[in-house]
């Protein structure tokens, strides 16, 4: 094949970031403007003080050009955050977390940070959860099977992360079988 | 690694040379042990191609001694501290032992199918493929955790801490890696480098 090895076996994060922001997100529009049709679906019609629901790509969009407030999602929260992390040190198995927070947080993190609540905070803490739940994958590592792996609970963009190596070595370890 | 007949990896695991010693005359076949002999005698050595030494084993003219890659003192320093030891320095160019211990594997399916009783190993008590299946898996699972974790450091340091010593038992663990290992290494390298770098593009944009 001609694509680089790394390719082969899972997309990029920017691949998969562009994947989440088709996600919908709350916002407080600034501008007023009809339900219009986009090819994910009609989204609209935003009225000022009313909120609304739109895809994050959109959100993005029109909060650089100053015309909307992003309301974080209830899991974007340093009480949350904290909490989860909490338990993602004291239990074994991997706490749960919305499929694609480490996407979406980034995305809000960047383009949104006057919106959200002490974003240097929340920062630290999603790299201190993502260095947590590292640190289980690579425990995971140890008892690797041949032939199948449990991922509960595991984001989209962690899977994508321990892909490419995690499928070869169980590639390996299958042709080791007697 | 894998089996593909087109596999680049398993042809070189099975350019392997492995001693046999034959148990019977063969006349005219003296040049495959590379000396001016014409003859092959009873109880000559001659280190043979693995894939040449399927039909030799399997017809029952030698016996394979198992090679040092795989023999008892290897072994002990595998079940003693598997990521000391340096795999890539126990077989020739490629450094492939994985694919080597897998092809000496097959050589054991083929051969307790084949001829039951009669295949015997000199110098060495390994004579089951199980046995020699957990060896190499164990040794793989082992030695994993570390691979990764290093190529993992590596990602981290960047294009310019490359060279910098970070201990010799890490870097000699490095130098020692199988051809099978580098290749995860590399692929997990390159993964976290990804990673690294969607997770420093979002910190640029915000300064």
């Amino acid at each position: 094949m001609s694509l680089p090895p790394a390719l082969r076996a899972s997309v990029t994060p920017p691949e998969l970031e562009l994947i989440a922001c088709q996600e919908l997100v709350e916002i407080i529009p600034l501008i007023a403007m009809e339900k219009t049709a986009f090819i994910s679906g009609a989204y609209g019609p935003l009225r000022p003080p009313h909120k609304a629901r739109i895809p994050i790509w959109m959100a993005v969009n029109l909060k650089q050009k100053k015309k909307c407030h992003i309301l974080a999602p209830e899991w974007l929260t340093v009480e949350y955050l904290q909490e989860k992390i909490l338990q993602e040190t004291t239990q074994d198995e991997f706490t749960k977390l919305p499929f694609r927070f480490a996407e979406i947080s980034r995305v809000l993190l960047d383009a949104a940070s006057d919106d959200l609540q002490n974003p240097d905070k929340l920062r630290s803490l999603l790299k201190d959860l993502r260095e947590a739940r590292q640190a289980k994958a690579r425990a995971g590592l140890q008892s690797l099977e041949h032939s199948s792996l449990r991922l509960s609970n595991l984001s989209a963009m962690e899977i994508n992360e321990i892909r490419p190596f995690f499928i070869e070595a169980m590639a390996v370890l299958g042709q080791l079988r007697p | 690694m894998n089996d593909d007949y087109f596999s680049i990896d398993a042809i070189l695991a099975e350019n392997q040379k492995v001693g046999c010693r034959f148990k019977t005359d063969i006349p005219d076949m003296g040049h495959l042990g590379g000396g001016g002999e014409r003859d092959i005698t009873r109880s000559n050595t001659l280190q043979l191609p693995i894939w040449l030494v399927y039909t030799v084993v399997l017809s029952d003219w030698a016996d394979m001694i198992m090679p040092p890659a795989f023999g008892n003192k290897v072994r002990n320093a595998l079940k003693a501290e598997p990521c000391s030891v340096r795999l890539a320095s126990l077989v020739g160019a490629g450094g492939l032992w994985y694919g080597f211990g897998k092809t000496i594997m097959e050589l054991y399916a083929r051969a307790s199918l084949t001829l039951l009783n009669n295949f015997q190993l000199l110098s060495n008590s390994l004579d089951d493929k199980t046995e020699m299946s957990e060896l190499l898996t164990n040794t793989f699972r082992k030695r994993l955790v570390e691979v990764i974790d290093q190529a993992q450091h590596f990602a981290a340091l960047g294009p310019a801490g490359g060279a910098g010593g970070s201990g010799d038992s890490a870097q000699s663990f490095r130098e020692g890696l199988d051809g099978t290992e580098r290749e995860l290494f590399a692929l997990a390298q390159e993964g976290s480098k990804r990673m690294k770098r969607w997770y420093e593009e979002g910190e640029k944009a915000r300064r």
